[in-house]
Formats: structure tokens, sequence, C-alpha cells
């Protein structure tokens, strides 16, 4: 009995502790200790001590979120602003970034369309997402002198066992992994944004 | 009336008033927190949940109209007793004199109409 009692009032001042998150702490404190000793008084008058009697002077007491109004109020401290919306454009644009071809694409347009990034953001997005088209280049790049540099021999020693260079490897690689690297960017200042 | 628009009056009217009605319960002695959300809740109208006291009285020992001290239980633990500064006993003598007036004016515009 008594443990279930116990257990309602926990979770009745743990719920007025969240509900007061945004006020300093030593108001909070304060409230906290006066509701905690005014249950502590109630229940010294309830006798028997019964689940009923307790849910019916936490009700008196009222919603911990009304209390938490209140207190606002009283000592001045702005509501909390409503959470911000799911910012769905940024969050499809942040998948589709790592989805390979097709998605790149499209993910580098609604990097573009969205309004919350700066454009600084957008150009690294856009670098990241259209990396093929750098690794595109560049392989032509090292393709066209190929035989000339390749006789030299600074490329030869470690070459890969399709023949390959590491330079290619990395041509190759780069374009699978840059999106992703941008994506996560672009997620972390899209949080900031959010926490701002 | 609705139900929303009358509590939302009752909401208006309380402001502004319930932290006098804590002051002038603690006219004549000091009280403790549940003692005093109590007798304030069993006074009709008032009041709809008691938590929303303590910030009240949070505030009002902020502003000095009221101290808190310690004093025994007979039962339990040690009580957190409110009781009235200079500047409180000030507050409530002001705002006495200024309900009467203001509830005068008010009762006879309510009554007549605002006719002599």
């Amino acid at each position: 009995m008594t443990t279930e009692v116990d257990a309602l009032i926990l979770r009745y001042l743990q719920d007025l502790e969240a509900e007061l998150h945004d006020l300093p702490a030593n108001r909070r404190q304060e409230l906290l200790d006066e509701v905690g000793e005014h249950i502590a008084a109630a229940r010294a008058g309830l006798d028997p001590e019964t689940e009923a009697g307790v849910r019916t002077m936490l009700e008196r007491l009222g919603d911990p979120a009304d209390i938490a109004a209140e207190a606002r109020e009283r000592f001045g401290v702005q509501p909390p602003p409503p959470r911000p919306a799911t910012p769905w454009l940024e969050v499809i644009a942040l998948v589709l970034l790592v989805i390979p071809f097709v998605g790149w694409v499209v993910g580098v347009v609604l990097v573009w369309l969205s309004r919350l990034w700066t454009t600084r953001d957008k150009l690294i997005g856009t670098i990241g997402g259209l990396s093929w088209v750098w690794a595109g280049l560049g392989t032509i790049m090292v393709q066209r002198p190929s035989t000339p540099v390749a006789a030299t021999g600074i490329g030869e020693a470690p070459a890969g066992p399709a023949g390959s260079t590491p330079l290619e490897v990395v041509l190759v690689v780069l374009p699978f992994v840059l999106p992703l690297v941008a994506a996560v960017y672009l997620g972390i200042r899209l949080r900031r944004r959010a926490a701002a | 009336m609705v139900p929303a628009k009358r509590e939302s009056l009752i909401t208006q009217m309380r402001r502004g008033t319930l932290e006098y009605c804590v002051l002038a319960l603690l006219r004549d002695q000091p009280r403790y927190g549940f003692d005093l959300v109590r007798t304030l809740g069993a006074a009709d109208g008032l009041v709809t949940s008691e938590g929303t006291i303590y910030p009240l009285l949070s505030r009002l020992r902020r502003d000095g109209l009221v101290t808190t001290t310690w004093h025994e239980s007979p039962s339990g633990p040690p009580r957190r007793y409110y009781q009235l500064t200079g500047e409180g006993r000030r507050a409530l003598t002001l705002f006495t004199t200024e309900w009467d007036r203001f509830t005068d004016a008010v009762d006879r515009l309510l009554q007549q109409g605002g006719s002599p």
C-alpha cells in the first residue's frame, strides 16, 4: 500500500520538476520543497492513508502544468516556445543525399529549396552530393596522361589487385563517402539551427 | 454564459486579488503552507488547484511582503510558517481601502446602471 502511494507521489513530484525545467534552479527547488511539504502535511492528516485519499489530495493540488504556468507568470518567465515543426523537407533531403545516383541529385535540389540552411551550407551539400561529378572529372584527368605517368613508375608500387592506382580507388570511393559527410554536416547545422 | 468564458472571467478577477487574500489570511497569525492553502481552497471559487498558491507565496516572499520561519509541528516534520512583514501589512491596508472604494463604485453601477 505505502509503496503504491509513494510511487504516486514520486511520479507527481517528478512531473512537476519536469514542468518547471525552464525556471531558475533556486525557484524550482523552492517550489518542489513547498509542494513536497504540502504533501507531507496532507498525508499526516490522512487517517487511514488510502490510495484513493492520496489521489484526491494530488488532484486538489492540481495539474503540474498549471502550477508551472502560474510560476512562470508570477516570476515573469517567458513560456517555452512551441516545439518547432519537424523540418520534413530537410530531413528528406538528408536521407536522399546518402542514396546513390538519383538520391544525390534530388537531395541536392532539395537542399537548395530549404530555407533553413545558409548558402555556405548549401554549397557544401552540393559539393558532397555531386562528388560523383568531381570524381568523374578527376578520373578523366587521371586517365588522359595515364601512359606516361605509369611509365615513370611513380604510381606503380601501390597498384591495387585490379591494377588500379590508389588515386583511382579514391576517385571511386569518394562519390559514396562525400555525400555521407555532407549529410552529417548539414544534419548538425540543422540541429544547431533548431536549437537556436 | 459559456463555461470557458465564465472560467476566464473568474481567472481575471482572481488575478490581482488573490495575493491580498493570502496577506489577509496572515494578518492575525502566521500559518504554514498547507493550512494557508486549505483555507484559501475552502473559499468558494477562489482557488481551483491548491498547488498554484505556492508560486504566489514564493513571489510574495521575494517581494518582501511575507517571511518564512520554521516551527516544530505536533505531528511530523517541522513546518515552514509564513508571516506578514511590515511592508506586507502596509500593502494589505492599502488594498483594503482601495478595494472598498472599488467595490462600492462597481456595486453602484451594477445595481443602478449608473443613475444617481
